[in-house]
């Protein structure tokens, strides 16, 4: 079942280190999200392969927005 | 109140090889910064003449003889790259440190014979009172290994004079004496003038038998003469009166041990003395480590090579604070004080050797929803709101209350700022927070993880704004500044920006300008830079951050001058409820 990877917090995503397809461990690199001139790196929740991708690089996101799902 | 210490509450987890393997460059880089200081740490160590030279003429150089002195394993170097008026020499002249000798702490410090015979330079009075206010913030003896050829007289102006120049040192001997706290001296060589009193104004003085001691040295002695200046028959007169002096140097130890007797004991060897100065460290008051264990010592449930995953090098990057605190203290244990308020900082007891410590420190990241309250915009970790000054206010002040020294862990961009922080009393509450720290009267310690920046940086233990901080540690990652470099960038040049573009001229000068000054900001912000001018006492590898903390709570319990029975404690009552 796919899982959701939700935006931690408002901001505009910085850069995917991931492509869908990519198997992922638990705390690998998802994607990072820059917000009050800060960082925050999304880990993955779970091991899984990247299901599908929705943020896009320079795109701003609400908190609670999907990002991705893992398979 | 066993139940309280003994097992606390665990955190932190183990790494996955994701984390590793994405900190990786990161980690690199942080020991690419740990290699260039310890290159400047060897130029350092290695001023002046070669060790072989030094033993050739019959002397230990001053680390061998700080090697011999302290405990193996237990030297804590500090300001060894502190040279703030950057003297040609790379340091200031004095090498100090915590060290144990014979199981008890001592703030050691000692010329570098190596260079100019151990002269005073420009800055070391600035060193020699930060070895000076740490023996008398933790209550520890100060040990002098002195060999101090007197001034480096053509800088004289640099140092001699002033509130805080190289005199200055002799009251300090006399305030810690008069607090009870010992100083003792190792005698070496000749020490004329200034040297004379770096020597006389400890509490017991060691001498070697080639020592001596003065108030005036044979070059003052035998060459005055002043005239008004000099023309090369004075110089050949001086010349003739220098190859014809014989004497003895003033003030040796036929003087001042078989006549005054200030010499309290001479010794043939050099090792002598400083077996002399273990024999008066045995003597020394200090507490069995039983005394102030509330717990059995534990090793942090993870290893501290961790640390070069979990504290990115990037400084926008969030990372978890508690992951880095589990690295370092005993058991990887903690009471956390007020979990549900002021989110932005961890507040709480944990244990280093089984000893109770205060530990305060910046959480990273989002804040969750609402918080703060008082503002319509999102709270990010690393800055300071309402509920975090508060809690910090009232831990610090438990703390004072429960005798528990504190180590602070920096890594805040600030205190919030805007109209809405002011309502919320921000400004009132962080110099609270000074004032809550100067009435706890324990000693503290900082790690300025990695931003130490504006305001927070002198409220949040900082060295700059309390009597209290004992000393403060940079790393790798460490950038201390008003602000960072872009927003000062801003701040300076926004309004000539904008007046230079309504007048239709080109913007490039004024970037190339807020470029240069981003850059300067980056250049003087870092931890070489940073150590050079004392803005932190030493940068230490993170590997090397746990033996710092215990150093201090070793030092802070060794002879406490007040003590709150573990019983009566009220902190853990506040914690548990």
């Amino acid at each position: 079942m796919a899982e959701e990877v939700l935006a931690p917090l408002a901001g505009k995503v910085l850069s995917v280190a991931v492509a869908v397809g990519d198997a992922v461990e638990e705390d690998d690199e998802l994607l990072v999200l820059e917000a009050m001139k800060m960082e925050t790196v999304v880990y993955a929740p779970a091991d899984g392969t990247v299901g599908s991708i929705t943020a896009q690089v320079g795109q701003q996101v609400e908190e609670d927005d999907p990002l991705m799902t893992l398979d | 109140m066993k139940p309280y210490f003994e097992t606390m509450d665990r955190f932190g987890k183990a790494l996955k090889p994701g984390r590793i393997k994405r900190g990786a460059a990161s980690a690199d880089a942080l020991r690419e910064v740990e290699a260039g200081i310890a290159d400047a740490v060897t130029a350092v160590e290695e001023a002046g003449f070669p060790t072989e030279k030094i033993n050739a003429r019959g002397w230990m150089t001053v680390y061998q003889r700080l090697d011999y002195l302290v405990d193996t394993g237990t030297w804590h170097p500090l300001h060894t790259l502190y040279n703030p008026l950057e003297n040609e020499e790379g340091k200031t002249n004095v090498v100090d440190g915590l060290g144990q000798i014979e199981g008890r702490w001592a703030v050691v410090i000692g010329f570098d014979n190596k260079v100019m015979a151990g002269a005073w330079l420009p800055g070391q009075s600035e060193n020699i009172l930060r070895a000076t206010d740490l023996a008398a913030r933790l209550n520890i003896p100060l040990v002098w290994l002195v060999n101090c050829s007197g001034a480096k007289l053509p800088e004289q102006e640099k140092f001699y004079a002033n509130r805080r120049g190289a005199g200055t040192p002799f009251y300090r001997h006399a305030e810690l004496e008069q607090a009870g706290i010992p100083v003792l001296a190792g005698i070496y060589g000749t020490n004329p003038a200034g040297g004379g009193y770096q020597s006389i104004s400890p509490t017991i003085l060691l001498a070697h038998k080639d020592a001596n001691m003065a108030v005036g040295g044979v070059g003052i002695v035998s060459g005055m003469a002043p005239k008004g200046g000099f023309d090369t028959a004075m110089v050949e007169e001086l010349i003739a009166k220098a190859n014809a002096f014989t004497g003895r140097p003033p003030g040796d130890v036929a003087t001042h041990h078989d006549v005054t007797g200030f010499f309290t004991r001479v010794y043939e060897e050099e090792t002598g003395v400083l077996d002399g100065l273990k024999e008066y460290m045995r003597a020394m008051p200090a507490y069995g480590s039983m005394f102030f264990q509330a717990a059995e010592p534990k090793e942090p449930a993870f290893p501290i090579d961790d640390l070069y995953s979990l504290l990115p090098a990037n400084p926008k990057e969030v990372y978890d604070f508690d992951e880095i605190l589990a690295r370092l203290v005993d058991g990887s244990e903690r009471l956390e004080f007020r979990p549900d308020y002021g989110p932005e900082v961890f507040t709480g007891v944990c244990k280093i050797d089984g000893r109770l410590v205060g530990c305060i420190g910046n959480r990273q990241g989002y804040l969750g929803k609402g918080y703060p309250g008082y503002a319509d915009y999102p709270g990010m970790g690393g800055k300071l709101y309402r509920q975090g000054l508060i809690k910090m206010n009232e831990f610090v002040t438990l703390c004072g209350r429960d005798r528990l020294p504190i180590v602070w862990f920096q890594d805040t961009s600030g205190i919030d700022v805007g109209e809405l922080a002011e309502k919320a009393e921000v400004l009132g509450l962080g110099q609270g927070l000074i004032y809550s720290i100067q009435q706890t009267d324990v000693p503290m310690m900082l790690v300025v993880l990695r931003k130490g920046t504006a305001a927070a940086h002198y409220v949040m233990g900082g060295p700059t704004a309390n009597r209290h901080n004992a000393f403060t540690l940079g790393t790798p990652a460490t950038e201390i500044e008003v602000m960072h470099g872009e927003t000062a960038a801003v701040a300076t040049y926004a309004r000539r920006a904008a007046k230079e573009h309504a007048a239709g001229r080109s913007l490039d000068p004024v970037i190339d300008k807020m470029n240069e000054l981003v850059e300067r900001y980056h250049k003087t912000s870092r931890p070489a830079y940073c150590a050079r001018q004392g803005f932190v006492d030493e940068v230490v590898k993170l590997t090397e951050l746990r033996r710092y903390l215990q150093a201090f709570t070793g030092a802070a319990y060794q002879n406490p001058t007040s003590i709150c029975p573990r019983h009566h404690m009220l902190l853990p009552r506040v914690i548990r409820g």
